[in-house]
């Protein structure tokens, strides 16, 4: 398997990820290419945590614009993992 | 919790310990506050929860705010329970903050020191009793001759002392002219001294349309540098003399200066009255500034730096505001006094701690008679200031309530009654005026003192 820091590039800290942490819910960025199956694994190693679901969302990169050149920002991938109850939760702010 | 000692009689420092939970509560605080101002990628402004920040910015970003939120309060509460006077800014030395812990700070000021009494009550000064005689009042109508003078022509007359001249002059030192050596139509007053000493009185006894030449030599301070020391010759014309001529003293010059009299005696008799009121009032005051002098001679305390140089602030503030009736800045006046303000200070500095002193000689006698003011005895005050006024008493109270004059004018009333009570217990000589050669120079200057004051009452602006 590939590295787990290689398939989880960082974690998603914005309004909307922090309220869900409520619902034991984390959002990070990874990589483009990861599935579902190889996130979950990443996450358990990184975290020592027991994932329950993960849901992944393709983000596109919005339009940007230079003077006349035109461009899209890096297009993502989000990804939605939720703990199973029993689970320790991740201490994102270390 | 606290714990003080003192460093030295005027100095403590102050141990304070917070509990925890307070410190939390602050902290909390903090951070609402601060929330609103802070802003992160990823979150509306507001709406950064507490731990983003802190793993952001670290937990040490809301100590600033937390502390200034914890220490006020619990300052002022130590300082109060501890019966410390503070008379300066507090210095702070943090020793430990953190989430969940105590709070200690250490916190070291300034107080007021304690003061050693000596005996202030049967204080034995001597006062000196004097009256006002009719040629006080002589002298006084006479000023006010001089004040409503008119300049006359004279057209064949020998120039007098008090005589204003209008003069050409041309002044040459060594055969050459300088600058600043000659004018035209300068107007002269005799007598005034506004020239070089000899200048005045080489003109006396001349006439109109006469020349004359004056020879004067520059004092060796003489503003000008190039100028000092030397001798110069003045060609002088004088073009006109003017001679002052004094209103006749009668019942019409009194009916010209006021409406209030008709007569000369009443006139009289109302200025005899003013100037023993006034004459009285000077007693008084002199006599109190003379018994809290010896009560503080009495006393033993050391005085602060900081209150000396308070004071010291204090009456440079007096003297800006007498310059500036004058039209001058501090700043200006600076320069034109030898050595600056730096040297006026420290010439002050004695008056300065002597103020000082007796201010705290004075608080000090304040706290053992258990002298104090009561809210009431501010508002009758109030009372008394606004009643010949049109405004409205509650209007005024709210208004210095608000500016913190209330307990200001407190502390006034304060120090008016530890006077009274320190007149009323002193022995009170009274001897014989002394001397005139003695007391004359202060008497005269009293007196034009006191003239310029009764102008305002006697004699209205028209």
């Amino acid at each position: 398997m590939r590295n787990p820091r290689d398939i989880i590039i960082e974690p998603l800290v914005t309004e909307k990820s922090t309220a869900q942490m409520e619902e034991k819910k984390y959002s990070f960025v990874v990589d483009k290419k990861a599935n579902k199956i190889e996130i979950k694994k990443a996450v358990e190693e990184i975290f020592g945590v027991k994932v329950k679901d993960v849901n992944t969302i393709s983000v596109k990169g919005k339009p940007r614009r230079v003077g006349v050149h035109r461009g899209y920002r890096p297009s993502w991938k989000k990804a939605i993992v939720t703990l199973h109850e029993g689970s320790k939760p991740i201490e994102i702010y270390e | 919790m606290y714990r003080w000692e003192k460093i030295d009689n005027s100095k403590v420092c102050l141990e304070i310990e917070v509990p925890s939970g307070e410190v939390n509560d602050a902290l909390d605080k903090a951070y609402r506050k601060m929330v609103k101002t802070l802003s992160v990628p990823g979150f509306r402004k507001g709406k950064v929860p507490r731990k983003v920040l802190e793993s952001r910015y670290g937990p040490e970003i809301f100590y600033n705010e937390a502390l200034e939120i914890l220490v006020d309060p619990v300052y002022s509460k130590a300082v109060k329970e501890c019966q410390l006077e503070p008379i300066n800014r507090p210095e702070m030395e943090l020793v430990q903050m953190e989430k969940d812990k105590p709070l200690i700070f250490k916190i070291t000021v300034d107080v007021k020191p304690e003061v050693e009494l000596g005996e202030y009550r049967g204080i034995t000064v001597k006062q000196v009793k004097k009256e006002i005689t009719s040629k006080d009042v002589d002298r006084y109508l006479n000023s006010l001759r001089e004040q409503h003078g008119r300049l006359v022509t004279v057209e064949d007359g020998e120039l007098q002392e008090k005589d204003l001249a209008v003069i050409d002059f041309e002044g040459v030192i060594n055969g050459e002219p300088f600058e600043g050596g000659k004018a035209e139509n300068y107007s002269l007053e005799l007598g005034s001294g506004t020239l070089v000493k000899g200048f005045e009185e080489q003109l006396l006894g001349a006439r109109k349309d006469e020349q004359r030449e004056v020879k004067v030599t520059f004092s060796e301070d003489y503003t000008k540098e190039e100028l000092a020391g030397k001798e110069a010759i003045f060609t002088v014309l004088v073009k006109e003399i003017k001679r002052p001529q004094f209103p006749e003293l009668n019942d019409a010059f009194v009916q010209e200066l006021t409406e209030e009299f008709s007569t000369l005696e009443e006139f009289r008799a109302d200025v005899e009255n003013k100037l023993k009121e006034s004459l009285r009032n000077r007693e008084k005051m002199s006599l109190e500034s003379e018994i809290i002098e010896k009560v503080a001679e009495e006393a033993r305390v050391d005085v602060p730096e900081i209150l000396v140089e308070r004071e010291l602030d204090n009456i440079f503030g007096e003297i800006e505001y007498y310059l500036r009736m004058q039209g001058l800045s501090l700043e200006q006046y600076g320069r034109l006094v030898e050595g600056g303000l730096e040297k006026l200070r420290e010439e002050r500095r004695e008056e300065a701690l002597k103020r000082a002193k007796a201010n705290l000689v004075l608080d000090a006698i304040i706290k053992k008679e258990a002298i104090d003011v009561s809210p009431e005895e501010v508002e009758e005050k109030i009372k008394e200031v606004v009643q010949n006024q049109e405004v409205d008493f509650a209007q005024v109270k709210e208004q210095f309530a608000k500016q913190g004059r209330l307990d200001i004018m407190a502390h006034e009333m304060r120090y008016r009654k530890v006077i009274d009570l320190l007149v009323e217990n002193a022995n009170i000589v009274e001897v014989e005026e002394e001397d005139k050669g003695d007391t004359g120079g202060e008497d005269v200057e009293a007196t034009a003192a006191n003239q310029e004051e009764k102008e305002e009452g006697v004699a209205p602006e028209e």
